[in-house]
């Protein structure tokens, strides 16, 4: 289970928790986690019980996704659900295949779920990421970054089966109409966005000077509702009570989490050994064994053994395509020399779009929107001409990307063309620049 | 979410005046048949989209007038103003002493470009009077000189200055006998500009709201004002507040988004047509109850017989067994008897709202072979009654309605233009015959993409 588990049982000597602890652990985890699952549930799933499924592919899906509850189970359905927690998994490095093999349907592999989510744990920082997300929120904030809005927008990405309809032949002007209303959808989106603005400025115009922190200024929306509508503050009152019971859940975790992890040792242990990874299931992120360092010296023994086999092989294979190379020499260094260009390009957007990533790092997460009159910073704050400018970089690397995938497109379709001579192509209305 | 109105020429002028009043004189009618807390937050739904409010709580119309003579302007603030209960704002409008002509390309390539300044500053004024712009509602005819050409003219400017905003342009069809001679000429340039700069165009044509005027109205002598009239009617049952969803009941706050989404995504079928139902004198209207069945079963048939209003819909027209992918693909020159749908939207107000069935508006039959009908329909609807009718129905329809009339204007420029008659009066001001043998192509298209449905 990695380094983290490693330190947690080190530490476990020093503090010598009681191991009666085990119930306590268990309910302080499930009450710091997002849909609060019953502590009943890990019992089961250590027996690998069925019941225990649905509650614990949900609870990864949250944990995962990071979508508040109430609107996140809504849109995507169970099985789209298991889906997409697969793959983020998979891609997030998951070692072990057998959660890949899991049936959609939410029947069986409650322990192989309880080692994933146990995996996450360990990984860390969940728990950490989880709670900022939920976190009660007073101010009108924005973000510089996409981390938020990409952890939140992922959930949608993932309903591949929903339009494969191999069987019915696709009519285009269905996808043209579908494609109409994405248009309408996203006018309609930033004409909403600019109202919630203006809406914004207003309210921290009227409220200028009303807030008891002098670093404000003015109120937030928020604030707003708290003073206007009693209710509302009664609502907040309850919100932040169960933030507060959360935090103090995640206090006794961290004390009691060394119980945890021994207890875990014995779920692996109740788990038959999986078949060694095939690499079917390609992990994205390197492994570390846990042997620790005296493993390092082997391994890194072995990888060069490996890499001059490796440059021996490739050596043989250069020689050998050489060969075949110089018969048809002219027409492989044209084809050459596209490859050259296009990769070329592609370098080029990719390079733009980390040296303007690696500007933004500074600007990362969410920050509270003020109205400064004297235009002086909080020692933490962030001017607003910076945020353009680093939402203005960010549009231009995004817009690079548009352009490169436009131009791969329109080669494409100038393939097609030449390969259908006796056609006409007409481009449709609206659309008439070269 | 706010729309500003544009009206442009004679035409514009008067039918915009007769939208806001009907807005107006609805919403703030006794005869709302629902809760005061109801009725309250419809006003207010109401007042949001079409007017701002001065200091002294006198409402004035989010709208800009906009014409080349003066007279009709005049009239229509000066009516505003003795209604005592709405007005236009002071520096809303723009007039100049001479007109188009009745020349398309008078109004397109000299007014226009003319007085683009001016006329885009008014519009900017009125946009940063909304807290926040949803789109423009731009009310023009097509066949004559001013509201069309200019109109054109302005809806490519706006869609230039504000790519962001929605553009509907109320488009007035002229009448098929019309006195103008190149009425058609007009009408097909301005159709095609507008393919291609506007979001949707709704159409609404002068003989089928005569015969409404003379039918259903039982009206004698038949003036523009009655016309305008029943067309505001329509526009506001479209426009006024409805409930955002099913089983809520706040109101929508982006009906023009809205109805772009469900009724024209697609670029080449842009074209929406408005029936209602009922329709009649108001003296009549405490005599006569309705049901929702009956008023649903007629406004289905209506649209897929094609007609345009409650008297004299063909019963006998089916939608067919099996859609059959040789059906759509008829000539349109031979006569269509079933009006195939590509989306539809049914809009209810009034009484026990809740209680009407829409399953016959749900019917594959109806729609295309690309899109099902949980795409391609859609239902807004509220309590509250509309216009002191009980209960009526309003359906925007995005079908084959309009395949005929289109054609038979394209055929006629076309015979026209083929002798050349009166073209010099267009490339005179620089609209060459280049231009019109790109909307003809373009017409053209639209017309055949209709027909292969």
């Amino acid at each position: 289970m990695g380094r983290r588990r490693w330190r947690q049982q080190r530490g476990d000597c020093r503090v010598g928790v009681r191991a009666e602890a085990l119930p306590e652990a268990i309910a302080a985890l499930s009450r710091t986690l997002p849909t609060g699952p019953s502590p009943e549930i890990f019992r089961r799933a250590k027996f690998d019980l069925p019941e225990a499924v649905p509650a614990l592919w949900q609870l990864l899906f949250h944990v995962l996704s990071q979508v508040p509850e109430d609107c996140a189970t809504t849109s995507l359905t169970p099985e789209a659900q298991v889906r997409w927690v697969k793959s983020t998994l998979r891609s997030q490095g998951y070692p072990r295949p057998a959660l890949a093999l899991l049936p959609e349907d939410g029947t069986q592999g409650s322990r192989e779920l309880l080692l994933a989510l146990s995996w996450l744990l360990a990984r860390g920082p969940l728990l950490e990421r989880v709670l900022t997300c939920t976190r009660v929120r007073l101010g009108d904030e924005m973000s510089v970054c996409e981390c938020v809005d990409l952890a939140r927008g992922r959930a949608s990405l993932d309903q591949p089966t929903a339009c494969k309809d191999s069987n019915s032949c696709l009519d285009v002007r269905h996808v043209q109409w579908l494609m109409g209303k994405l248009r309408f959808q996203w006018r309609n989106l930033i004409s909403s966005h600019q109202e919630h603005c203006a809406l914004l400025s207003k309210i921290h115009q009227y409220t200028r000077g009303c807030h008891s922190d002098r670093n404000l200024c003015h109120l937030s929306v928020a604030e707003v509702e708290l003073l206007s509508d009693p209710e509302v503050g009664k609502q907040l009152l309850q919100r932040l009570e169960c933030e507060n019971a959360r935090l103090e859940a995640a206090l006794d975790w961290c004390r009691l989490e060394p119980v945890f992890w021994k207890w875990t040792d014995t779920v692996l242990d109740a788990s038959p050994p999986g078949p060694p990874d095939t690499g079917s299931q390609p992990t994205f992120l390197p492994r570390i064994s846990d042997q620790g360092t005296r493993g390092l010296e082997l391994l890194a023994w072995e990888l060069q053994a490996l890499q001059e086999q490796l440059g021996a092989a490739v050596e043989a294979r250069r020689t050998a395509w050489a060969v075949q190379v110089l018969a048809r020499e002219p027409e492989w260094r044209a084809a050459m020399q596209t490859t050259e260009e296009a990769v070329e390009r592609e370098l080029e957007v990719l390079r733009q779009t980390w040296e303007q990533g690696a500007d933004l790092t500074q600007l990362h997460g969410l920050h509270r929107l003020v109205r400064s009159e004297t235009g002086a910073l909080p020692g933490w704050g962030l001017h607003v001409t910076e945020a353009v400018g680093a939402l203005r970089s960010k549009e231009a690397c995004l817009e690079a990307a548009l352009g490169w995938l436009q131009e791969q497109c329109r080669q494409e379709l100038t393939r097609l063309v030449g390969a259908l001579p006796e056609l006409l192509w007409i481009p449709p209305h609206g659309h008439w620049e070269p | 979410m706010s729309i500003v109105t544009v009206q442009l020429g004679q035409c514009g002028n008067q039918v915009g005046f007769e939208v806001f009043d009907a807005l107006y004189s609805d919403s703030y009618c006794s005869q709302g048949l629902c809760s005061k807390k109801e009725n309250e937050a419809y006003q207010a739904s109401c007042k949001e989209r079409f007017f701002s409010e001065e200091e002294n709580g006198v409402l004035v119309a989010r709208s800009v007038l906009v014409d080349m003579e003066p007279k009709v302007i005049n009239q229509t603030l000066s009516k505003a103003a003795q209604s005592g209960r709405w007005k236009y704002g002071q520096h809303a409008c723009f007039c100049q002493k001479q007109g188009s002509g009745n020349n398309w390309a008078y109004g397109y390539s000299c007014h226009g470009p003319k007085h683009e300044e001016s006329i885009m500053n008014l519009i900017r004024k009125e946009v940063e009077k909304c807290d926040s712009l949803h789109g423009f509602s731009i009310i023009m005819s097509m066949a004559g000189g001013t509201g069309s050409g200019l109109g054109a003219f302005i809806t490519q400017n706006l869609q230039d200055q504000y790519p962001n905003a929605l553009k509907m342009n109320q488009v007035i069809w002229p009448y098929g006998t019309g006195e103008v001679i190149v009425q058609n000429y007009n009408s097909i340039l301005t159709l095609s500009h507008l393919y291609r700069c506007s979001d949707a165009l709704l159409v609404h044509e002068n003989d089928a709201i005569h015969k409404i005027c003379a039918k259903m109205m039982n009206i004698r002598q038949i003036s523009f004002n009655n016309i305008n009239q029943v067309l505001a009617h329509q526009l506001g049952s479209m426009f006024q507040p409805t409930y955002s969803a099913e089983d809520s009941f706040h109101y929508r706050r982006n009906p023009l988004g809205d109805l772009m989404e469900h009724l024209v995504p697609h670029p080449e079928f842009k074209m929406l047509g408005v029936r209602n139902i009922p329709q009649m004198a108001e003296n009549s209207l405490p005599y006569s109850t309705f049901t929702w069945a009956g008023l649903l079963k007629h406004l289905r048939q209506m649209l897929i017989s094609n007609a345009k209003m409650e008297e004299g819909i063909d019963w006998q027209v089916r939608p067919p067994l099996a859609r059959l992918p040789a059906l759509g693909k008829m000539p349109f020159n031979k006569e269509l008897h079933f009006d195939t749908s590509i989306a539809n939207l049914v809009i209810l107000r009034g009484k026990d709202v809740h209680c009407a069935d829409l399953g016959g508006f749900r019917d594959p039959a109806l729609y295309t072979t690309w899109l099902k009908p949980a795409d391609a329909f859609s239902m807004w609807k509220t309590q509250r009654a509309f216009n002191k009718y009980e209960k009526s129905a309003t359906l925007v329809s995005n079908s084959q309605f309009l395949v005929k009339p289109l054609d038979t204007i394209v055929g006629k420029a076309w015979n026209m233009f083929a002798s050349k008659a009166y073209v010099y009066q267009y490339t005179k001001f620089g609209i060459e015959e280049e231009d019109f043998l790109d909307s003809f192509s373009l017409l053209e298209q639209v017309i055949a993409s209709y027909c292969n449905l």
